[in-house]
C-alpha cells in the first residue's frame, strides 16, 4: 500500500512539470503526423522507397520528445536569449549561400554531421521569437517599435528570398504581419505595409481600380499615420508607382516563374508543363469522392502521377485515398490546433508569450491554407509544405520546436500558484 | 476569469490611451475580443474556402474526375501480350510481340537548351549530337525524333528525365530473323490483322484467351500485380541454321543463274516434319509493305510444276510395286520413239543416239525417256492411273501451311485413251504437282513406302519445356512394300555415285539422288525454252532420315540441267545437315578416316 502510494506520488510529481500544458495540443500534431507516416509510406510504396515513411515516424517521434521537453522549460529564459537566436539564424542562413547544397534550383540544404539541415526552417522559429521579444517591449506599438521591428526581421526575410525560397519568405511575412496585429499596431499601417503588393497585382487587372485603390491608401494613411499630409502624399505615390514597378518586375521574370505564378488560375493552358502538377493533383483529390479509395488504393497516388506527392502535394494522396471525409478530417485537426493556439494567446500571462502563440499560429495557419489550396488549384505552386505531414525532416523538428515553446507559454502561464483551487 | 488577459492591463507605454488622453492617429488600440474575433473570422471565412472548393471537387466533379484518373491510367503500354510468340525447333525466336516507342520532342517544354537535350539525347539514340540539335531548333513542338525504339532504349530516355519529351508505344509483331521464315511463318499488319502463313492458319491458338476488356486498374493494385507472363510459345519443325544455309545457299543459285524463283525442302522422312523450307523470292515480314504482292505467296504449296526426270523413281516404284517389271527387267532405248503424231526423245539423243538394251537402275542413271516409256508400257494405263490416285496426286499433302491447292490430276478416260499422255507421264511430264508433293513421294521411298504428311508445326511449348499440344495427324499410308522402295533407293544411289548426280555426292555418305530438267509449258500450251530444274537427294542410304529436294524455276545459262544447277545446291545444304544432325558417314575411310562424333 504505501509503496503504490509512494509510486502514484511520484509519478505525480513527475507529470506535475506539465500539470498546465495542453495535452490535445500534443495529441493533435502527433496524430497528424502518425497518420502522415503511413501515408508518406503509402505515396513511395511503388517506389520501393519504404524508408520515407519510417523516416517521418522517427524523427516526429523524437520532435515530440523535444516538444515535451520544451514545455518543462520557462518560455522567459528566451528573452535573454533573443539576440543569440536571431544571430544564430541569420548564420545559418547565411552559410545556406556561401556551403549549401543546391536542390530544386535553390540553395536551401547545409550539411551538419551528414544530415541536410535546412536553416530556413528553425530560422521561422527563430524570427518568431526574436519579433515576440521586440513587440513584447514597452513602446513596440508605436511607429518607430514597428519600424525597428520591420528592420530587424528584414534582414532573415531577405536572406531567405535570395536563396531563392519565395515560399519561406512568405511565410516569414505572414508571421509578422500576424504578430504585429496581435502587438496592437495600427491595422492602418499593417494595410498600408501590404499595399504596394496589391497596388502592383490590381494594376495588372484593372487601372481604375488600381487608382482608386491608391486613393484609398492615401486615406488610410491620412487616419493612421503622424504628418498626415506627407505620409497621404507617400503613400498615394507609393501604390501607383509600385503599380508600375510591378509590371516591370513582372517582366524581369522568366517565362516559367511567371506562369508558376499564374498557371493556378487555369492550369489546362499548359498541362503538361507547368499546369501539370495542378491538375494531376486537382484529379487525384476528386478521383477520392466521398470516401476515398482507401489506403494504397489511389491509383494516381500509386502510379505516381504526381511529383514530390511525399512532400509538398501530400495532401492530394490523402485527399484520394480518404476522400472527402478524410480531407474535412485533416482540416479539422488543423483548425483544432488553432484553437487552442488562440486560446493559448488570449491567456498567456504576459505580452511574450503570448506574441509567441500567436506568431506560431500565423506561420501554421498561412503554411496550411496555402499548401492545402495549392493542391486544389486556389494557389499558385509555392514550395509550402504541409506542418507535419509532408515529408521534410527540418520543417517537421522546427514545427515541433514551435509547438514545444507554445507549450511552455502554456504551461507557465500563472504567474503564481499558492493554492490548488 | 482568472487568468488575466494579455495586454488588457499592462503598464504605461503599452496602454497609450491612458497616458496621452488626446487622440493620436498613429496610436490604435483595440481591444483583445475585437483582435481575436478577427482571429476567428480569419480562421472561419479560411475554412470555408476550403471546405466550399474540397466539396466542389470531390463531391460535385467527383465522378468527372474520377474518370479522368481511369483514363490516364489506362494506357496502351499496359496492355497484356496478346499473341504467343513463334520459336523454331531450337527455341530461336521467329515471331514476337513487342512494344515499340515513338519519340517525339516538342522543344517548347525543354528546361534546357535544345543543344544540352540533344547532347544526352543522342548517345541513347545513336545519332549524332550536332544533327539532332538542328532538328530540334526547326519547330516548337511536334518534331519526330527517332521511330522504332526497344522498350530498353525508352526506358532509358525516360531515365535521363528530360521535360518535353514524348514516348509513343505501339504494339508490334516482331520477326527477328527477317525474311527467313516470311513464307512459313508469315506476318501481322499493322491493324493487327494476320495475313498469311502460319500467323493466318494458327490464329486462334496464337492468340491468348483473354478478356477483351481493359484490365480494370482498381482491382489490380499494388502495381507491380501488372507485369504480364509472356504466354507458351508456337514451336515449329524447323530448323534456323539449316534455314539460314538453305536459304543463303539458294539465294545464291539463283542469282548465278537469274533464276526466277526458287526453293529447298528438307525433310525428316520418318515424321514428315520440315527441317527447312528456303523459298525465293522472300520478303522481310517487319516490312511487309515493302512486298511485292506475289512475293507475299508461298509458292511451294500452292503452285503446280511439271517434275520432269525426278519423278522417274516413283513411276519405277510403282512398276516394281504393280509388278510390272522386276529389279533386274530390262528395257531396249531406241533413243527415240513415235507416239500418235508426237516423237519422243532422250534429252541426249542428239549427241547420244539410241542407248540399246538397259536396267532399270541405268535408265535412272541415264535418266532415260525413252527408256521410262518402255517400263510403264509394261502396265495397263489403267492401273498406271489407278496407283498415281493412290499415291494422292490430285489430294492436297495436309501441311499445315495456308493456300494449298489441290492438284489438277487428269480425267482418267482421257488419260487411258491417249497414248501420249501415258507416255509422258512415265518421265514426269504432262502432269503437275507441287515441290511438296515430289517431296513427300520421296519421303515414302526413304522410309519404306509411307505418305507421311508434311508439316511444320510441333506444338505448344509449355513451360517446362513439354509440348501442352500437338496437332493431329492422320496415320502415314502405306504405298509400297519396304522392299520395292529399298530397290528403287539403290537404283537412285547409283545415279548419284555414277550418272547425272555426281555433283550431289558428299565424301563419306551414301546418297540417293535423282535429277530433273522438265521443260516448261509456255503460255500458249506449247513447251518453251524455260526450264525448271530439280534434285532430289536422300540420305543416308543405309537408313534414310531426311530427302532434301531443290527446285530452280527458270535458270539461264548454256549449262542448265537438274545436275549441274540444282544438284549442287542440294548437296551444299546435305553438307549443313550431316553436321547439325550428327549423321555418321557411311564409310569413314571415305574421309580419311577421320570421323569425329559430334
Amino acid at each position: 500500500m504505501m509503496q503504490s502510494f509512494y509510486l502514484g506520488n511520484r509519478w505525480k510529481r513527475w507529470l506535475r512539470g506539465w500539470q498546465q500544458v495542453d495535452w490535445l495540443l500534443f495529441a493533435l500534431p502527433t496524430l497528424l503526423m502518425v497518420f502522415a507516416s503511413v501515408q508518406i509510406a503509402s505515396t513511395q510504396i511503388n517506389l520501393e522507397q519504404t524508408a520515407y515513411g519510417w523516416n517521418h515516424l522517427i524523427l516526429g517521434l523524437l520532435g515530440l520528445g523535444t516538444a515535451l521537453g520544451l514545455a518543462r522549460f520557462r518560455y522567459e529564459h528566451l528573452l535573454k536569449w533573443q539576440w543569440v537566436i536571431y544571430g544564430v539564424v541569420n548564420v545559418s542562413l547565411l552559410a545556406v549561400i556561401f556551403v549549401g547544397t543546391s536542390g530544386l534550383g535553390a540553395q536551401r540544404w547545409i550539411s551538419i554531421f551528414g544530415f541536410h539541415v535546412q536553416p530556413s526552417e528553425f530560422a521561422k522559429v527563430g524570427i518568431i521569437i526574436t519579433l515576440a521579444a521586440m513587440l513584447s517591449a514597452p513602446n513596440a506599438s508605436t511607429l518607430w517599435g514597428v519600424l525597428r521591428a520591420l528592420a530587424v526581421a528584414a534582414v532573415p526575410w531577405s536572406l531567405v528570398f535570395v536563396q531563392p525560397d519565395l515560399g519561406t519568405s512568405l511565410v516569414f511575412g505572414a508571421i509578422t504581419l500576424g504578430m504585429l496585429y496581435w502587438a496592437n499596431v495600427n491595422p492602418g499601417w499593417l494595410v498600408l505595409m501590404a499595399s504596394p503588393l496589391v497596388a502592383a497585382i490590381v494594376y495588372h487587372f484593372s487601372v481604375p481600380i488600381w487608382l482608386i485603390w491608391s486613393v484609398g491608401m492615401g486615406a488610410v494613411a491620412w487616419l493612421s499615420l503622424p504628418w498626415r499630409l506627407m505620409s497621404t502624399v507617400l503613400a498615394t505615390a507609393v501604390n501607383l508607382v509600385s503599380g508600375k514597378l510591378g509590371e516591370v518586375f513582372w517582366g524581369f521574370l522568366k517565362d516559367y516563374q511567371k506562369d508558376r505564378l499564374i498557371l493556378f488560375l487555369d492550369p489546362d493552358r499548359d498541362p503538361l508543363g507547368g499546369g501539370y502538377h495542378l491538375i494531376q493533383s486537382r484529379i487525384a483529390i476528386g478521383a477520392g469522392k466521398v470516401l476515398g479509395r482507401g489506403l494504397h488504393q489511389g491509383t494516381q497516388t500509386q502510379l505516381s502521377f504526381i511529383p514530390e506527392q511525399h512532400t509538398d502535394f501530400i495532401f492530394s494522396a490523402i485527399g484520394e485515398e480518404w476522400g472527402f471525409v478524410g480531407a474535412i478530417a485533416v482540416l479539422l485537426v488543423f483548425w483544432l490546433i488553432f484553437l487552442r493556439l488562440v486560446i493559448i494567446a488570449q491567456n498567456a500571462k504576459d505580452n511574450f508569450g503570448s506574441l509567441l502563440a500567436v506568431g506560431v499560429l500565423s506561420m501554421l495557419f498561412f503554411q496550411v491554407m496555402v499548401n492545402i489550396s495549392m493542391t486544389i488549384g486556389l494557389a499558385p505552386v509555392t514550395g509550402i509544405p504541409l506542418p507535419w505531414v509532408s515529408y521534410g525532416r527540418s520543417a517537421l523538428l522546427s514545427n515541433f520546436i514551435a509547438l514545444g515553446i507554445v507549450e511552455s507559454v502554456a504551461n507557465y502561464r500563472h504567474r503564481l500558484r499558492f493554492k490548488d483551487p | 476569469m482568472r487568468h488575466r488577459t494579455a495586454f488588457s492591463d499592462l503598464p504605461a507605454p503599452i496602454r497609450p490611451r491612458r497616458s496621452r488622453p488626446k487622440r493620436r492617429p498613429q496610436q490604435f488600440q483595440a481591444s483583445p475580443q475585437r483582435r481575436s474575433r478577427l482571429i476567428w473570422l480569419l480562421l472561419m471565412v479560411a475554412a470555408c474556402l476550403l471546405l466550399t472548393r474540397l466539396a466542389y471537387l470531390q463531391l460535385l466533379q467527383g465522378d468527372t474526375l474520377h474518370e479522368m484518373a481511369r483514363q490516364q491510367q489506362v494506357r496502351p503500354a499496359l496492355l497484356p501480350l496478346a499473341r504467343r510468340p513463334i520459336t523454331d525447333r531450337q527455341g530461336n525466336l521467329l515471331a514476337v510481340d513487342r512494344t515499340l516507342y515513338t519519340l517525339y520532342g516538342h522543344p517548347m517544354l525543354f528546361r534546357q537548351a535544345p543543344g544540352v537535350v540533344a547532347q544526352s539525347l543522342a548517345p541513347v539514340l545513336d545519332q549524332p549530337a550536332n544533327q539532332l540539335s538542328a532538328l530540334l531548333r526547326q519547330q516548337d513542338t511536334g518534331l519526330r525524333l527517332a521511330e522504332g525504339l526497344t522498350e530498353d532504349t525508352a526506358r532509358q530516355i525516360r531515365r535521363l528525365r528530360l521535360d518535353g519529351l514524348e514516348l509513343i508505344p505501339q504494339q508490334q509483331r516482331f520477326y527477328p530473323q527477317q525474311e527467313l521464315f516470311a513464307q512459313t511463318v508469315g506476318f501481322v499488319d499493322i491493324e493487327g490483322n494476320a495475313k498469311t502463313g502460319l500467323e493466318m492458319t494458327e490464329q486462334r491458338r496464337l492468340t491468348v484467351p483473354q478478356s477483351a476488356t481493359l484490365p480494370d486498374l482498381d482491382a489490380v493494385l499494388p502495381v507491380s500485380n501488372l507485369q504480364t507472363k509472356t504466354p507458351d510459345p508456337l514451336q515449329l519443325t524447323l530448323d534456323s541454321r539449316l534455314q539460314r544455309v538453305a536459304q543463303e545457299a539458294l539465294r545464291d543459285t539463283l542469282e548465278k543463274y537469274s533464276a526466277a524463283r526458287g526453293t529447298v525442302l528438307v525433310m525428316d522422312v520418318n515424321t514428315g516434319a520440315l527441317r527447312a523450307m528456303a523459298v525465293e523470292p522472300t520478303f522481310d515480314p517487319n516490312r511487309y509493305f515493302d512486298a511485292d504482292l506475289e512475293w507475299l505467296k508461298n509458292w511451294v504449296v500452292s503452285d503446280f510444276y511439271e517434275p520432269g526426270s525426278t519423278l522417274k523413281p516413283i513411276n519405277v516404284a510403282i512398276a516394281l510395286e504393280a509388278g510390272a517389271i522386276a529389279p533386274d527387267s530390262t528395257v531396249y532405248d531406241a533413243g527415240q520413239i513415235q507416239i500418235d503424231e508426237w516423237t519422243i526423245e532422250n534429252s541426249d539423243y542428239e549427241s547420244s543416239g539410241r542407248q540399246g538394251t538397259l536396267t532399270i537402275t541405268e535408265v535412272l542413271q541415264y535418266s532415260s525417256n525413252v527408256g521410262m516409256v518402255g517400263i510403264m508400257n509394261q502396265m495397263l494405263a489403267s492401273e498406271f492411273y489407278e496407283w498415281l490416285e493412290k499415291l494422292e496426286l490430285d489430294q492436297l499433302t495436309g501441311i499445315d501451311l495456308p493456300a494449298e491447292a489441290t492438284p489438277p490430276l487428269k480425267d482418267r478416260e482421257q488419260f487411258i485413251n491417249s497414248p501420249v499422255d501415258v507416255a509422258t507421264a512415265s518421265f514426269g511430264q504432262g502432269l503437275v504437282l507441287t515441290p511438296l508433293k515430289l517431296l513427300q513421294l520421296h519421303g515414302a521411298i526413304a522410309n519404306g513406302g509411307k505418305l507421311v504428311t508434311p508439316h511444320v508445326l510441333e506444338g505448344l511449348l509449355g513451360e517446362n519445356g513439354d509440348l501442352t499440344w500437338q496437332p493431329q495427324r492422320p496415320a502415314p499410308k502405306v504405298v509400297f512394300s519396304p522392299e520395292t522402295s529399298q530397290t528403287v533407293l539403290q537404283m537412285m544411289e547409283k545415279t548419284v555415285s555414277d550418272g547425272s548426280g555426281k555433283a550431289a555426292q558428299l565424301p563419306g555418305y551414301r546418297i540417293a539422288g535423282k535429277t530433273g530438267t522438265a521443260q516448261k509449258v509456255t503460255e500458249y500450251g506449247y513447251y518453251g525454252d524455260g526450264r525448271i530444274t530439280s534434285f532430289v537427294g536422300i540420305l543416308p542410304v543405309e537408313a534414310p532420315r531426311f530427302v532434301v529436294l531443290a527446285v530452280i524455276d527458270e535458270p539461264w545459262g548454256d549449262n542448265i540441267y537438274g545436275s549441274t544447277v540444282a544438284a549442287p545446291l542440294v548437296k551444299e545444304v546435305m553438307d549443313a545437315l550431316v553436321v547439325f544432325e550428327g549423321i555418321p558417314p557411311s564409310s569413314p575411310q571415305a574421309l580419311g578416316g577421320i570421323w569425329v562424333r559430334p
